[in-house]
């Protein structure tokens, strides 16, 4: 029983997400649309990937300001992609794939990349804990900004009455000027994204 | 992975976790769902975290809650959830949400051992909440709001206040109301009173939506004792207090003011209000003590900016024995803790009340498990404290500005309340002197210190605003056109002009106008007596089309930003009902507007 849930876990792990390795050993991923994508390798001067998840609130509130960023900062050749980090506790594979559309219809992500993050490939790419996350690679492919969108909110439930300080248009605006980024790595708020093998491991105790 | 990696890290959990255990006695070794945790849960979680209640997800199944498992042990230790801001040892109230330091203890233990499912045969039985429907039974009347209103997806917190027309042909009594709010994931709380019939029919609708906004739409001066209560999600509905009545007088507006908290969608709100009547007024005297009186009106309160320690005291002595079923607080955003004590004539204390992290987003009312008696004699002290500082990061203003007496939400108030029943009869008239002489008092603090004076001259300058541009880090870019008072201003496409709705107080009339950014040059588009509304600009920012109520009939109007040529008849509504235009499409062939609850495309010919 237990070997037969760990093969399960391996070809999920292998086979849904990890296109492969760019041959500048960067993370290639499949979209909702199976379109093969590489948000970590910027066709442009910069991109934006925001970890977030279908049933976060603080991810979902932010949904109008992550619009807002990739809207303003489309024109300027930077490519925003949407990474969810769901815990697959769905029956198949089309269960969440589903789910995950919905989400990006009913909070207004139309036209939005977005990868279902199944095994985590992307998250530990990454190194995101949290949803959500945002990050900011550069034309090189380098991570010159992980962390919060913004300080809206100081502690769980404490949120200010005041943005007083916008992190990640600031290292946005520091990338494209090709200057160097204030707080390269701040913390945020939210829901911890979950290893979803600490599940399985429990599924058949 | 291979094993024996796996093996060594089971090995470093077990070592890490070992000395947790030891320190709290009570977290049992192996933690597991099914047995400890899921009891917990079920106990204090499910009310609001289940499908279709207030909180953003459920807590049901052993998937729901292991997903979480590492976002509800730091809530549960930072105390953020559940939900509860008195302090224990202040006061015992009934309906607590607070869990003990041992299940928290216990929820970090079971997170740390990898959240173990446990034995499914052992798990307690889900619990079961009755289905849709009042659940403090068939209500003596139910209010409902006239329109449904649309929470925004994004943007500051809302405040809104919907006006419900009880229709009343005699004065009742109100012994118990329950609250159904339809979009219970952004409703944040809900606070009820009563005004008197057609009050706020100068106000309800005139920005083109159902309600009003702002904090203050029952004046401090006129709230009833005692009031008709609020709402906050995971509050079980109950009756008030045994014997403790309220009056709703015959033709009395019903006042809902709603506090929406946006979700990143829209949401549409249409609440329900079951009221229960009594069938009299009751016997007991009942009075409520404001400590300061009048939500601090007399109080000095005027907060310097940077001031992170404003401290202010009251205190009261009963004049006479008095029996307390509840306490209450109120202040805005700037307050941090509000607390109070009474000693006894024999000198002994009692602690009332301890909020310790004020928050303004969860009002509770705060109902004493047994109600007791305090002496004739016994005084009570009350101590509010403000942070006006950087550090809080409630403050509605940055840089901060200086926070005077107001209802406004930069303003500031505080009173620590608590409705009481005067025991003896023949000390009713001594309470009814004494806290009639301390609104004296106040009133006369704050005529003497200037607060009444502003808050009156304030009045006078209801709806004078400036238009005023900011850019994102708060600073003034530039202000536009003279103080008045406008609405739903909108950025032309190339963010070079405003266009804005402009009221006239005297005449009611509401015009439509375009102010250029760079000179702060203006332009009327409409100058006319009808009624003028929802500005929207066509996508290469050449025409504005707008609402305009002409004859009882709306209908959408265009004519070019520059205000020349002459307007143009583009659609008439025949259904008379209130169109509000949302959007106008990228390629300039369609306009779309919502009416009622419906949403349009009107393609432009």
């Amino acid at each position: 029983m237990r070997s037969s849930a760990f093969v399960i876990w391996i070809l999920i792990v292998t086979s849904a997400i990890v296109v492969a390795q760019g041959d500048r050993g960067r993370l290639q991923l499949r979209d909702l649309n199976g379109r093969a994508i590489a948000p970590f390798d910027p066709r442009g001067r910069a991109n934006v990937v925001f970890f977030v998840a279908t049933d976060c609130p603080v991810s979902n509130s932010y949904a109008p300001v992550i619009q807002r960023v990739c809207r303003e900062y489309g024109s300027r050749g930077v490519e925003c992609s949407l990474i969810y980090e769901d815990v697959d506790v769905h029956p198949t594979p089309a269960h969440l794939d589903q789910l995950v559309r919905m989400h990006l219809h009913e909070y207004g992500y139309a036209g939005f990349a977005a990868v279902v993050d199944r095994g985590r490939a992307a998250a530990t790419h990454a190194k995101a804990s949290v949803t959500p996350q945002a990050f900011v690679i550069d034309h090189s492919g380098e991570i010159r900004y992980r962390g919060r969108i913004d300080n809206l909110y100081a502690a769980f439930g404490k949120t200010r009455q005041q943005v007083t300080s916008h992190d990640l248009l600031d290292a946005l605006d520091a990338v494209l000027a090709g200057g160097k980024v204030p707080h390269p790595e701040t913390e945020a708020l939210g829901c911890f994204i979950t290893d979803p093998a600490l599940l399985r491991k429990h599924v058949h105790e | 992975m291979s094993n024996r990696r796996l093996l060594f890290l089971c090995l470093v959990s077990a070592v890490a976790l070992t000395p947790l255990v030891g320190q709290s006695q009570s977290a049992p070794a192996r933690v597991t769902f099914a047995e400890t945790i899921a009891p917990i849960v079920y106990a204090n979680c499910v009310t609001c975290h289940r499908l279709g209640e207030a909180a953003p997800f459920s807590l049901i199944s052993y998937e729901d809650v292991a997903k979480r498992g590492a976002l509800i042990a730091k809530v549960t230790e930072s105390r953020y959830m559940p939900p509860w801001h008195a302090e224990p040892g202040y006061g015992e109230f009934v309906g607590e949400r607070r869990l003990t330091n041992a299940q928290i203890a216990t929820i970090a233990a079971w997170v740390k051992q990898g959240m173990p499912r446990g034995d499914e045969s052992r798990m307690p039985k889900r619990p079961e909440f009755p289905a849709d429907g009042w659940r403090l039974g068939q209500p003596d009347l139910i209010l409902e709001m006239p329109l449904a209103f649309e929470v925004p997806s994004s943007g500051p917190d809302v405040f809104r206040n919907f006006v419900i027309p009880t229709k009343l042909g005699e004065d009742k009594w109100v012994r118990g109301i329950e609250f159904r709010p339809s979009a219970r994931k952004v409703v944040h709380h809900a606070l009820f009173a009563q005004v008197p019939g057609g009050s706020r029919a100068n106000v309800d609708g005139v920005d083109g939506r159902p309600g009003f906004g702002g904090l203050s739409a029952v004046g401090f001066m006129d709230r009833t004792d005692p009031g008709l209560g609020g709402w906050v999600p995971g509050a079980q509905p109950a009756m008030f207090t045994e014997g403790i009545v309220s009056r709703l007088p015959k033709g009395s507006d019903f006042l809902l003011q709603v506090h929406f908290h946006p979700s990143g969608k829209a949401e549409l709100e249409k609440s329900l209000i079951g009221i229960y009547f009594a069938a009299n007024g009751g016997q007991k005297d009942l009075a409520s003590v404001q400590l300061p009186a009048i939500f601090g009106l007399g109080a000095g309160i005027d907060i310097p900016p940077g001031e992170k320690q404003f401290t202010i005291k009251d205190s009261f002595t009963l004049p006479g024995d008095a029996k307390v079923y509840n306490a209450f607080a109120h202040a805005h955003y700037l307050a941090t803790q509000m607390k109070a004590e009474a000693t006894l004539p024999d000198g002994s204390t009692r602690p009332l009340i301890w909020i310790r992290d004020w928050d303004f987003n969860w009002q509770d009312g705060y109902s004493y498990k047994q109600p007791f008696i305090l002496p004739r004699g016994t005084r009570i002290d009350a101590t509010l404290t403000y942070d006006n500082s950087t550090d809080n990061p409630r403050n509605p203003t940055n840089p901060p500005r200086r926070a005077i007496f107001g209802e406004q939400s930069l303003d500031e108030m505080g009173t620590i309340g608590f409705e009481i029943e005067i025991v003896n009869k023949a000390e009713v008239n001594a309470f009814h002197d004494a806290l009639a002489s301390r609104n004296k008092v106040a009133t006369e603090v704050a005529s003497k210190n200037g607060t009444l004076g502003r808050l009156l001259a304030r009045g006078l300058r209801r709806n004078m605003q400036q238009l005023t541009i900011f850019d994102r880090q708060g600073n003034v870019v530039t202000r536009l056109g003279e103080v008045g008072s406008y609405s739903q201003a909108a950025f032309s496409p190339d963010g070079t002009r405003i266009v804005v709705v402009k009221n006239d107080p005297d005449t009611d009339g509401r015009d439509i106008w375009t102010f250029d950014i760079a000179t702060g040059k203006s332009t009327a588009i409409t100058s006319d007596a009808p009624p003028d509304s929802a500005p929207i600009w066509s996508p290469d920012g050449t025409q504005i089309a707008y609402v305009s109520d002409r004859d009882r009939t709306n209908a959408i109007y265009r004519r070019a930003a520059r205000g020349t040529g002459a307007e143009e008849l583009v659609y008439t509504h025949t259904t008379g009902s209130q169109l509000i235009l949302t959007d106008w499409s990228a390629d300039g062939r369609f306009i779309c507007f919502w009416s009622g609850e419906t949403m349009f495309l009107l393609p432009l010919t």
